[in-house]
This record gives C-alpha cells, structure tokens and sequence, in this order.
C-alpha cells in the first residue's frame, strides 16, 4: 500500500514537471520580429483539407517573398467559427483579417469590421479592375468592408441523365428566352419528379411518400434567398430602404411561398423537410446524390459538388419569374479586416497582395470563386474550361447581370434574429403541409417588425 | 463532567473540522483560480449590454424585466404572445417537457440495464461493453446517423413501426414539431450507457454477505432486490437523478446538430426543438447580446439550483448511506 | 414429447430450473438490447469502407458496394439480372426511357435492344470495401502527433483528477463541519451555469495566464477537482460503513491513512468508473480544445476529427474511419477494465 501511495505521488510530481517543460516551452518562446497576420477561415469555405494544404503554400509563397509581414491561416471548423472568433476578439487577440467569406456574416458582424474606405484613399488604390457588383455588394454608408476577392453567381444545375429518361428537352441557355419561366420550371419538374414506380408528378397513381427523384430544389437557401426571385421591390431585403418597416409579406413574396408551399406538397416537385434530411444526413449534396433533377445554386458548389459524378450534367440560367423577370441572386467573398486587431497596416498590405491581378486567380481556385477582376476573366475561364470540360461557361459569366440588389445577406438590424425568425417561417413551409400561406407570412411580418421596432427604440 | 471533557470533544470536533476543510482545499484553490472569476463575470454581464467587441455597459435590470416583462398580461389573458419575449418561455417550456420525460425514463432504463448487466449470464463482459458502446461513439456523427434512422422517407425505424408492429401512420419524428422532442428522448436513450456504468459499480458495492444471510431467512429474489439491492443503490440513484437533472437542463449538442445542418436551422422545425441552452447560444453567438445570454444563463442556474437543493432536502426521506455521518443535511 | 414436458417441469419445479429461465430471458433482452445498439454501429463501420460516389448515390445499403457494369460500345453500362426467353441474364441498361422503361442489351450482342420496366429487374452489385479510407484519414491529418497530444492530455488530466477529486470527495464525504455542506452545494452549482456564457472570461483568463495555445488548459484544471467526479466518488464512500474508519482510528490511523488503505480500496469501481469517464471526455473532447489551441500541430485527435466536417465535400467516409479507430481504445480500456471493476467489494461493515 505505502508503494502505491508513492507510486501516485511520483506520477503526480511527473505531471507537474511535465506540465512546468510546456509552460517553459510557451514562455520561453521569442517574440515575432515580423508583423504577424493571422487569417481566420472558417465562416465560408477553406476548411476542407485540400484547401488546407493549398492555402498554406499561398501562406508560404508570401512568407517567402516578404521580410516584415508573417502571414498564418488560422482554419477552424465552421460549426464552432464564430465562438472562436469572438474568443479571440475578446481575449484582445483579434485576427488580423478573416475569410474567405459573404455578405451574411460580413453584415451579421458588421461592427466587427475595419471600414478599408481610409486605406483605399491613403494608397490611391485603383478599384476599376472590379466588376461593379463585387465592390458595391459589401459596402455600407459607414463601412467598406474590403477589397473584392470573387464573385459566385447562381444558376440551374441539371442532371442530363434524368432529362434524357424523362424525353424531355434541356433546359435553355440563351438568357434572352422568355419563354423559360416560373410556368415552364414548374412543368418540367413535375415531369422530372419520380415515385418509387416510376410514376411522375402528373400521374394519377402518383405516391408522394416515396419519391425517389425531385423535379427542382434550392435546398440550401434560407427565406431570404428564396424569395429574392419573386421581385418585391425590397428583392433580397425584408424591409423598406431605411430599415424601419418590414416588408417581409409583400404580395410578390406571398405569391412565391405560395408557389414554393404548393411545389412541395400539392405538385410535389420540391423534396420536403424530411426529403432534405435523408439527403442530407448521408453528408451529400442534392444534386449529387441523383435525386434531384434541376439544383439551383451558385458557383462556389462546382468546385466539389461537380467532382466524378455518375451522371451526365450541364447548367442553365435561373428561369424568369412570374413578372417576367430574372433575379438571380449572387454571392460576393473577400477578406475583412478586424477593427480591434493590432498590425493593421500589415493586415491591408496581405488583402491587397491577396486579391492583387497576380495571386487572385490561384486565391480564386482555392475558393471556388470566380475573381473579381474583370482582367483575369479569361485566365479564370480557361481554367474553368480544363476543370468542368462538359459545361457551358457563358452561362455562368452572364448571370452577372441579374444579380439582386438590395442583396439577400445584406446588413439589416439584428441581422441574426430577423432570420432567425423568417426561417422558422421556412420551417413552416418544408414541414407544414396545411399552412395558411398569407397567415404565416403575415404573422412572420408582424416578428419582424417587432424585433425593427426594439432596435430602432434602442437607439 | 468535567470542563476539561468537554474542552476535548470540542476540539476533536475542531479538529475533525479542519481535516475535513484541509481536504477540500485543492478545490477551493482551483475555484478560486479558475471558475469563480469566470462565473462572476457572466453575472456582471448580465446586468449589461454587451455586444463582445465594445466594452459592457450597465443597465441595471433591464435584461431580467425583458424577459420577464409581459408574464402577467399572458397568465391572464393565455396568450403566449403577450409574454415580452415569448422564445425565452417557449424555451423554458420545450426543456421542461423534455426534461419530464427524458429524465425519468433514462434513469428507470439504464438502471434496469444494470440489473440485468449484473448477473452471472454467459459472455457478460462483451453484453456490458456492447451496452457501452453508444456512450463511446456518442457524438456528432453518432447524431447524424441517428437522424438517418428516424427519417421517414429513408430511415429504418418507420418501415419497422409500419410492417412489423403494424402503426399505420408511424410519426414524422425529427420533421414533425409534435414528435421532434420525442425523437430526441428516443436518441437519448441511445445513449444511456454511461449512467448505466455508474448504477453497475454501485451494484458491485453491495456486499454479497447480505444477499446471502437474506437467502438464509427465505427471502425471495424480489423481496431480495426490494429490501437490500434498492437501498444500497439509492446513494447513486441520487447522484444520476441530481447530475441527469443538471445536464438535462443544458441539454444542446445533440440538438445543436440534429437541427444547424437544416435551413430553417437551430430550434426547427416552428420552435419545436427551441431548447432553453439552443436559445441562449443563439442570444450569444448569434445575436452577440453577451448581456441577455447571461441573464438567461442566471435565470437557469437560480432554477437548476433551487430543484438541485429541493431533491437534496427530500435525500433524507429515501437516499440511505451506509456510512452517514449524523447531523448532516446533505 | 416427454423430454418436452419433462423439461417445462425441472423449468417449474426446480430452483437450478427457475434459475435457467432467468439467465434465458435476461440473455434474450440483452440480445435484443444488442441488435438495436449495434445497428447504427454496423452502418459506421459500413460508411467507414465505402467511397464518396455510393455515400452519394446508394447511402442506404449496408454492404459497400459498387453497380456491376459492363462494356458497350465502349461506356460501361450497369448490368441487371434479366429473365429473356425464360432465361436468366445478364443484361447491361444502356437508356432509362420515361414511364420507368429501359434500353437493356446483351453486352455481347449491343445491337439487339429490349425495352423493359427497369423496376421488374434485379440490379447486380459487386462488393467495394475501400480499406484504404483508413490509411487516407490517417494521412489527410498529423495522426500520430495528435494521437501523443490526446495521450498527454488524457492520462495526465485523469492522474490529476483522480488524485484530486478523491481527496475532495473525502473531505465532502467522512467529516462533519460547518461549512462543508455548503461548500458542497457550491461546488455542484459550478456546472449549473451553461458554459456558454462562461467561455469568454474563461478565454481571457487563460490568455492573461500565457496558456492559450499550450495543452495547459486542458490539464492544469483538472488537478483541481471537478463537481461531477466529487460528487460520484463522495456517493460510493458514503455507502462504506463508518465502522471501518473507526476500527482503523482505534489503531492509530489518520485521515490520509483511512483514505489510502480503507476508503479507496473498497471504493475501486467508483474510481474506475470516474476514471473511464474522464478518458472518454478528454478523448472525445473538441470543443475547448479547438477555442484554446490555435496551432495545428497542437491538436488532439478530436478536433482533428471535427476538422473533416468540411461544408461542401463529403468526407462521411473519412469521418467514420477516424471515428471507428478511436473508439477502439476506450472499447479495450472498457472491457479490461471490468476485471478490477467486478472485483468489487471483499467484505462489508456487517462483519466483525
């Protein structure tokens, strides 16, 4: 017994000494000569692990070329993204810049965000090299957010494979045939929609609970996106333009969660909330998985969910909606630059040598983006050509020009909880086949204006 | 008697005293270190606004009346909207009648598992390390299978419900706001493996003389369990009801995953999975109000505590120790 | 017959016969029990050896497997059993038409074309297990680096906590004083507060002490004692008859000694318990880990896991093939542990 008493006490004394070496080797280690710039990736993509590896030799090309600026990607898992981030902000140990990432968390941490507006001006920075959208997209009265990384327009994905055992004609790709619309989606869906016998949506003998294949979905948009394509006149915004009024029930977007409402439960064409989770919980993507026959989304999904797919596949504009309009919406990544973070000269120096015509097709391929600069569009499309041989790429330049605006990520007040609160309202959409549309939407309105109405008293 | 007895019982009392302080000194100094500052200053936040990246500024209680303002207008006239913030009750009330259900039917099954871990049957050491299993491979990806399972387009269990036991309309589960929570209740279950463990080594400090000297006076395996098994398990009953109840309250990873890889996210479907800690992590990390967070967190405690030392106070009536110290409340 | 009855009868009649029919129906449940357990574990260990392209298009089959196919015209076309002539065929499906119909063909003759109902023929499978996600996942991280990590963090975090928490939980649990109930109670509230709110000051606190970015966080605490280890370990010593700390009193022990040579012995599957509790919270942690640990190289295994959960990419495979190896050491550590475990308990305090 006195042996095993000492034996705990040795263990005990071992684990101190032990623990006495780490803290000595934390101490002991030298302070940085070079301005450290510290990368955080993890709200958007950059986590994957060929990411990983690339953006460390991105991290290592520029380390090799620079003496007094040190850069480092910090990648964190995006689950637990934004408790690390605001740890580290708090512990006064802010990341120099963050990113890759879109205007939902630039807008949802907006105070966090250095306005770039006064280095632009210090160093005269030419910005005529970027696509018009891609500077505007993240730039607020009060805060340019940084400088334009890349573009990620939207579109139809569709699976050839399916069309050709329905006999059913491809889609369009000429974006000026107006022909291709709400209606025509609609119909071609339904074609496209297969039971576990083979039925389609039109038959008689149709059974909804065992579809195999959906006609359409844009599974992977929250409220706002979703009801960007209907037009209100607000387009991607829940309230007028000075933030006070929600608008989230407008008649356009009533008519489009009536379309989306009907679509999933009387024309079945659209996979309902329990058809999204069996796809989801393989950790596959729609589109991949076969069963759904036309997939909107935007480019950032081509850099893996195109990889080796046992099917034949194209893209196809996003079709005009019930006013005869297109609004396809687009999403817009860069490099921000924390407001509290120290180095920030640094910082500004690593975001233009980021997005500089040299680095940003190679930063581009990494993210799956497609630059923001108008000078490397046939580098980019070449690259494109080699990767997606099979596509047609026009289409994915053109949709450029119907993005929406006002944006459907853009800054709003409480940006978290106004979509929090119309998600729960999509939550309704997927999972309640008797909702009374106008109600719901109604009632959605009325959340929203409550939590503007706080906001704007606290002010 | 003499003052000098007297002088010496109390200071063996004393000195019965400072031994039992000297020994839970490392954790006073580690409280001291490492918890009570942090735990401090989330109760300072929440008299605050604080947005995490502007210093907290004071104001008082106006967290607490937020979400406490409305109670009585919504008692009154029944309206959950009357409540001022009506997610903080519709949290209180998803945790609740998780908790009600959850909690009993954890402790009844892995206590019942232990008894039957615990007899002599053939290859025991794999069925126990088999009935463990969940409780190792508990975590996100064990979640996601789990949602696998309960789909009703593609899992396994509806068909079962459907073809074996004949349910005609088996539940939508997980999609379905009136079954969700019982899907999570069913997942829990899953996962019972560890307060199975505890209720197992308790069964192993029963002392086989007292079986033996009951088998003696003819009693039966029933009146066996009844009178010698449930008493000396009730110390470790406590703890699991006590630590159960505890983490029942903060219920969230499970949830967290089963509900953020969903569009309509946290809490989905209508608020149905909305658990009391999901709404605090959306106040904290979603809507940066460090300052409500905290004083959802308070609210919590003061509840988790209040029930923690009520079931503590009832211990007396059923917990029986072999080795009790008189004059002890706890 | 009568060996029937014969048998119902001993079942009946005789204790060894009653005895029999517990052990039967107990092994019964467990085995029940088993499959429903094992069910979701058999789908892990499945995904683990199966490639992206099955995840994708047949995740609900058990078997990795791959469609059997076969060469026309120079595509390979999934081949189906197909009954031509009353004859059972291979033949391969070169065209889905609507209505559920197919272009199926002889791969030998791809000129004769029969249109069939896909759905009346038996698709063929070959099996496809692809051991070698498991080398993949190793490399795709610094396995073994995060694997000393996780080891370090582990074991010195449970000599630490053991050491700590049973002296604590003998403080709580064998003296009468004044303030120790309240102690008690204080020290259970402090895992009543929702971490959540706690893991920014948390955060400061150990960037103010030098430690973020060192495995000191997850350590150093733990020498500290924890509420859920306390608690459980001052349950079990309650239940031990004071009748032995004063026979041992009464031959001159003091506190310490009664803990080492009485207390603890008979408390050994409680301690073994918090001890595989604690290994598998340090094991499977992520979460502090990945807020207090910037570098990679300081990982453990468990973030490191967390880190396949990539958004765009399926990596389902990867994911099951790390988590399949790390649950093999608590599975050993479990299972050996049980002989000290069920050793239990010698003698009790109605003795003597």
């Amino acid at each position: 017994m006195k042996t095993k008493l000492l034996k705990l006490f040795a263990l005990f004394a071992m684990a101190s000494m032990l623990l006495a070496a780490c803290s000595g080797i934390a101490a002991t280690q030298a302070p940085a000569e070079k301005a450290k710039v510290v990368i955080f990736v993890g709200f958007g993509t950059g986590t994957d692990p060929d990411q990983v590896a690339a953006q460390e030799a991105l991290a290592k090309k520029f380390n090799d070329s620079h003496e007094d600026i040190e850069m480092e990607f910090l990648i964190v898992p995006n689950e637990e993204a934004t408790e690390r981030f605001l740890a580290m902000v708090s512990g006064d140990n802010a990341p120099q810049l963050v990113g890759p990432h879109g205007t939902s968390t630039i807008a949802r941490f907006k105070e966090y965000w250095e306005d770039i507006t006064p280095y632009i001006q210090k160093d005269n920075y030419d910005l005529s090299d970027f696509y018009g959208p891609a500077t505007t997209i993240n730039k607020y009265p009060d805060l340019d957010a940084g400088l334009p990384l890349g573009l990620y327009p939207s579109f139809l994905f569709y699976n050839k494979d399916a069309f050709d055992a329905a006999g059913l004609a491809y889609p369009t790709h000429d974006y000026t045939d107006t022909s291709w619309n709400i209606d025509a989606l609609k119909e071609m869906a339904m074609q496209l929609t297969l039971d576990a016998s083979d039925n389609t949506a039109n038959d008689a003998g149709f059974d909804a609970s065992s579809i195999k294949q959906w006609g359409y979905a844009d599974t992977w948009t929250d409220m706002r996106g979703q009801l960007t394509m209907f037009g209100a006149a607000d387009q991607g915004r829940p309230t007028t333009d000075d933030y006070k009024t929600a608008t989230f029930n407008a008649p356009e977007r009533v008519f489009g969660f009536r379309w989306l409402h009907d679509g999933v439960w009387r024309d079945h064409f659209i996979p309902d909330a329990n058809g999204q989770a069996a796809i989801d919980s393989t950790g596959a993507d729609p589109f991949g998985s076969g069963q759904v026959a036309i997939w909107y989304s935007h480019t950032w999904f081509m850099s893996e969910g195109l990889n080796e797919l046992p099917f034949a596949f194209d893209i196809a504009p996003l079709f005009y909606n019930q006013d005869g309009e297109r609004i396809a919406r687009i999403h817009a990544d860069l490099f921000t630059m924390s407001k509290n973070a120290k180095n920030k000269d640094a910082a500004w120096e690593v975001m233009k040598w980021l997005v500089a015509p040299e680095q940003i097709v190679d930063v581009c391929k990494i993210y799956g983006c497609l630059p923001a600069r108008k000078s490397t569009e046939e580098a980019y499309l070449n690259f494109l050509k080699e990767r997606y041989p099979t596509i047609d790429h026009d289409v994915i330049f053109q949709a450029i020009d119907y993005l929406d605006n006002p944006h459907h990520e853009g800054w709003v007040p409480e940006w978290g909880k106004v979509n929090d609160t119309l998600n729960n309202v999509l939550s309704i959409l997927y999972s309640d086949s008797e909702a009374d549309v106008q109600a719901v939407m109604d009632q959605g309105n009325e959340d929203v204006q409550k939590i503007l109405d706080e906001y704007w008293a606290n002010q | 008697m003499s003052p000098f007895r007297s002088l010496n019982k109390m200071s063996l009392a004393r000195r019965e005293a400072l031994a039992g302080y000297a020994f839970v000194v490392p954790w006073i100094i580690g409280f001291l270190i490492f918890t009570i500052g942090p735990m401090l200053a989330s109760l300072y936040f929440s008299f605050t606004k604080y947005n995490i990246i502007d210093p907290p500024q004071w104001v008082g209680l106006a967290n607490y009346e937020r979400a406490f303002s409305g109670i009585w207008d919504a008692v009154r006239t029944g309206d959950s909207r009357q409540f001022g913030d009506p997610l903080f009750w519709k949290a209180l009330q998803v945790t609740i009648y998780y908790a009600s259900i959850a909690l009993p039917l954890n402790l009844g099954f892995s206590f019942f598992l232990a008894v039957l871990l615990n007899q002599n049957v053939r290859g025991i050491n794999i069925w126990r390390t088999i009935f463990f299993l969940p409780s190792i491979i508990a975590g996100v990806a064990v979640t996601l299978l789990w949602v696998r399972i309960l789909n009703p387009r593609v899992g396994v269990l509806n068909p079962f419900l459907k073809d074996v036991i004949g349910i005609q309309n088996p539940p939508g589960w997980l999609a379905a706001p009136e079954w969700a929570v019982p899907a999570l209740v069913i997942m829990s279950l899953w996962g019972v493996g560890s307060s199975m463990i505890i209720y197992l080594a308790g069964l192993q400090g029963v002392p086989t003389d007292l079986y033996d000297a009951a088998k003696v006076d003819g009693a039966n395996a029933w009146q066996r369990f009844w009178n010698i098994t449930f008493p000396m398990m009730t110390p470790v009953l406590f703890y699991n009801l006590v630590l159960g109840m505890i983490a029942t309250f903060q219920y969230f990873t499970q949830v967290y995953v089963a509900t953020s890889s969903s569009i309509a996210g946290l809490g989905s479907p209508q608020h149905s999975t909305l658990f009391y800690n999901i709404y605090l992590y959306q106040n904290a990390f979603r809507y940066f109000d460090m300052g409500y967070a905290s004083t959802l967190a308070w609210i919590l405690f003061i509840i988790v505590l209040l029930l923690t030392a009520l079931i503590f106070r009832s211990s007396d009536a059923w917990v029986y120790y072999e080795g009790q110290l008189r004059g002890r409340n706890l | 017959m009568k060996k029937v009855l014969d048998f119902l009868r001993w079942i009946v009649v005789s204790a060894k016969g009653h005895e029999f029919l517990f052990k039967g129906i107990t092994t019964l449940i467990l085995a029940s029990g088993s499959v429903l357990i094992l069910i979701p574990f058999l789908y892990m260990i499945s995904t683990s050896l199966k490639d992206p392209a099955q995840i994708r298009s047949d995740s609900s089959s058990l078997i990795p497997r791959k469609p059997k196919t076969a060469e026309v015209n120079g595509n390979p076309e999934p081949l189906y059993e197909v009954t031509v002539d009353r004859q059972v065929q291979e033949y391969a499906l070169i065209k889905n038409l609507p209505n559920g119909l197919g272009q199926f063909v002889d791969p030998e003759k791809p000129d004769v074309i029969q249109e069939l109902r896909i759905n009346d023929q038996k698709q063929l499978y070959r099996w496809d297990i692809h051991w070698e996600n498991y080398p993949e996942a190793i490399n795709a991280m610094p396995f073994w680096r995060y694997l000393g990590n996780t080891l370090i963090v582990t074991f010195v975090g449970m000599a630490g906590m053991l050491f700590s928490c049973s002296l604590v939980a003998y403080g709580f649990s064998r003296f009468r004083a004044r303030w120790l109930n309240l102690l008690f109670l204080l020290l259970l509230s402090t895992i009543m507060l929702p971490s959540q709110v706690r893991l920014i000051p948390v955060y400061i606190l150990f960037q103010k002490l030098g430690w973020v970015d060192t495995l000191l966080p997850l350590i150093v605490p733990l020498f500290f004692a924890n509420a859920y280890d306390v608690f459980l370990l001052r349950q079990f010593f309650m239940t031990i008859p004071l009748e032995l700390d004063d026979a041992a009193k009464i031959d001159g022990a003091n506190p310490l000694q009664i803990l080492l040579y009485i207390i603890l012995p008979q408390a050994r599957p409680a301690l073994v318990s918090v001890g595989i509790f604690h290994f598998l919270y340090a094991w499977n942690d992520f979460y502090e880990p990945l807020i207090f640990l910037h570098s990679r190289q300081n990982w453990t295994l468990a973030v490191g896991l967390q880190t396949f959960d990539a958004i765009y990419t399926i990596n389902t495979h990867l994911i099951m093939a790390i988590s399949m190896l790390m649950i093999i050491p608590p599975i050993l550590l479990f299972f050996f542990s049980q002989k000290i475990f069920t050793q239990g308990v010698v003698f009790s305090g109605i003795k003597g």
